[in-house]
């Protein structure tokens, strides 16, 4: 583990010197959030009544986290790394050395964005508490309970990602699986709660990928209680070692495809 | 002791055939065909510890196949391959540890980080302890000089420098054998002198093998005393280089410039290279017939000026690639 953490660090010292993608993403991310706060205000005419469960602060307070979930995991350069790392034959100066592939690029992109997490995580609150004046009322504990929802979808959507790249290995262009990921995601991931949409589909997107690495952190942000709590965890712990595993399987049964591209 | 026993290696490729054109390309979707590419033909050596030796051949010869297959990149189809008695399809992790592996072409390095926080990296990623990883790269940073540029970013560096610390990154864990591919490319002829000698010089202190591949003549004759010569997958020669030498230094090359023009054919033990009338290069088989013969024949008071000399290494190895026969 000690290796693992030494990456993190070794990529975040990488990083501190290039933050100007930080800033584009900060104007993108306050773009967004003035845009979707002035359709609450719209949709929510009388501020104090309930749409779906959410009042109009609750509403907001969700976008602001799933979009700092959102902007932070920089998903689209990952998968891009991942399937170049494939292509260019990458892969294989990382098979020889003593450490797992995955492993080492879970800690890279953790080191990668987490300088980025943070400054994202100050931000949002502070476009969120000038729009709304408060925020929403958690105690300490369940502050860190929220913070571990987020830093495990985080973790679960670098798999994800990672899983998808990683099908270069079979097929020339695998970029069209993050595209149709990444918009699922902020379909009915980022901008609404499960809650807003039709009962069926409900059912389906609380078994999905979205409810843990977005609506969950989200939902126990702005409606926190101990029992969602313990769901959310435990379905995001189920998730980490499905979607481990799939990135595990993909990469052995690639990595015995290499020997087919040759030397 | 030998520290690389390599037996009846072989691996084949299964490349995908397409016919030209948009049409091949449908074809090729519905019904794939491939073609079965012998990348690595029953090959089999030694090599002792401390050895430096070079790997050699044309591209597409199965060079690279061959030391991927020995650092556990690729397995084998048959025959069986002992590194430091660690077989390489099985022991990935643990043969990790022992040896170190350089590519020219490929950076290992982070480029925004200095040499020294790589180091240090890299010393993570191998276990080794934080005082015990200082020590080496204090020690590393004497032999290869890396005083002047060990705190400045990798990017900021020249090609030379960076490939004196990816060599240093590959020896943070004092690896027993240290895979060299093409360390010299694109670099000019003093770094090239520069990095060659490094590499005897830490041959020498650590008695690290090395296991050397490329294409740069220089290279082989300054580091090898031995060189094993591949081409279509096969093993063409492996001798030593004293031996390969001796053997092609029995020829000689004379040029000479003549007062008149001589008309002299092709004889045994004699081969013209070029003739242009006043200007004549020859080869001369110094088995067959000694040099002072050859001068007689062409008279040596014709001979304005006269130059012998062996052949160039070079010369002899894209002979060798070219025709196995020759030998």
């Amino acid at each position: 583990m000690k290796k693992y953490w030494f990456i993190i660090k070794t990529e975040i010292m990488s990083n501190l010197q290039y933050r100007f993608d930080v800033i584009f993403g900060f104007v993108s991310y306050f773009i967004l959030l003035f845009i979707l706060f002035n359709l609450w205000r719209y949709l929510y005419s009388d501020t104090s009544g309930l749409i779906n469960g959410y009042s109009m602060s609750q509403m907001m307070w969700y976008v602001v986290m799933t979009e700092i979930l959102w902007m932070t995991l920089g998903g689209r350069k990952f998968n891009t790394k991942i399937c170049n790392d494939v292509k260019t034959g990458n892969i294989t100066y990382n098979i020889n050395k003593p450490y797992s592939y995955i492993g080492y690029s879970l800690s890279m992109h953790l080191g990668d964005i987490l300088v980025k997490g943070v400054l994202y995580v100050l931000i949002g609150m502070l476009i969120g508490f000038i729009f709304l004046g408060h925020f929403p009322s958690l105690s300490i504990i369940e502050i860190i309970v929220v913070i571990i929802a987020s830093l495990l979808a985080t973790i679960i959507s670098i798999f994800i990602i990672m899983a998808l790249g990683l099908i270069s290995f079979f097929i020339e262009d695998a970029t069209p699986f993050y595209w149709v990921y990444s918009k699922l995601i902020l379909i009915l991931g980022t901008i609404f709660p499960i809650e807003y949409f039709p009962t069926v589909l409900q059912k389906v997107l609380n078994f999905s990928p979205i409810y843990v690495v977005s609506y969950g952190p989200a939902k126990l942000f702005v409606d926190f209680s101990w029992d969602k709590a313990i769901t959310i965890i435990g379905a995001q712990l189920i998730y980490l070692v499905i979607t481990y595993g799939i990135c595990k399987l993909i990469y052995q049964k690639g990595v015995k495809r290499i020997s087919v591209n040759g030397g | 002791m030998a520290v690389i026993e390599v037996k009846g290696l072989s691996k084949t490729f299964k490349v995908k055939l397409k016919d030209k054109g948009f049409k091949g390309s449908l074809k090729a979707m519905v019904k794939p065909k491939y073609k079965t590419v012998n990348a690595v033909r029953d090959i089999s050596f030694t090599v002792d510890k401390g050895e430096i030796i070079a790997f050699i051949g044309p591209n597409g010869a199965g060079k690279s196949t061959t030391i991927k297959m020995m650092t556990s990149i690729l397995f084998p189809d048959k025959g069986s391959i002992k590194i430091l008695d660690f077989d390489p399809k099985k022991d990935r992790k643990k043969l990790s540890y022992e040896i170190g592996t350089v590519f020219g072409q490929k950076e290992q390095l982070w480029t925004h980080l200095t040499p020294y926080d790589n180091f240090k990296f890299f010393g993570a990623i191998y276990d080794i302890p934080e005082k015990a990883v200082e020590k080496k790269i204090d020690e590393l940073k004497m032999l290869f000089e890396l005083d002047e540029f060990i705190n400045t970013p990798v990017r900021n560096l020249s090609l030379g420098q960076r490939i004196r610390c990816e060599i240093v990154a590959s020896l943070i864990h004092n690896p027993k054998i240290l895979f060299l591919d093409e360390p010299t490319i694109g670099l000019d002829p003093v770094v090239k002198e520069n990095i060659r000698s490094l590499i005897k010089r830490m041959n020498k202190e650590y008695k690290t093998t090395i296991f050397l591949t490329s294409h740069d003549v220089g290279d082989i004759e300054k580091l090898c005393k031995r060189v094993i010569i591949i081409n279509n997958g096969q093993i063409v020669l492996d001798d030593s280089m004293d031996n390969l030498k001796y053997h092609y230094l029995n020829k000689k090359i004379v040029e000479a410039k003549m007062k008149e023009r001589v008309n002299l054919d092709d004889e045994d033990g004699i081969t013209i290279l070029k003739d242009k009338g006043y200007n004549l290069k020859i080869e001369v088989d110094t088995t067959k017939r000694s040099v002072a013969d050859a001068i007689k024949l062409l008279n040596p008071d014709n001979i304005i000026d006269i130059n012998i000399s062996n052949i160039p290494l070079e010369d002899i190895i894209s002979s060798i690639y070219q025709n196995k026969d020759q030998l």
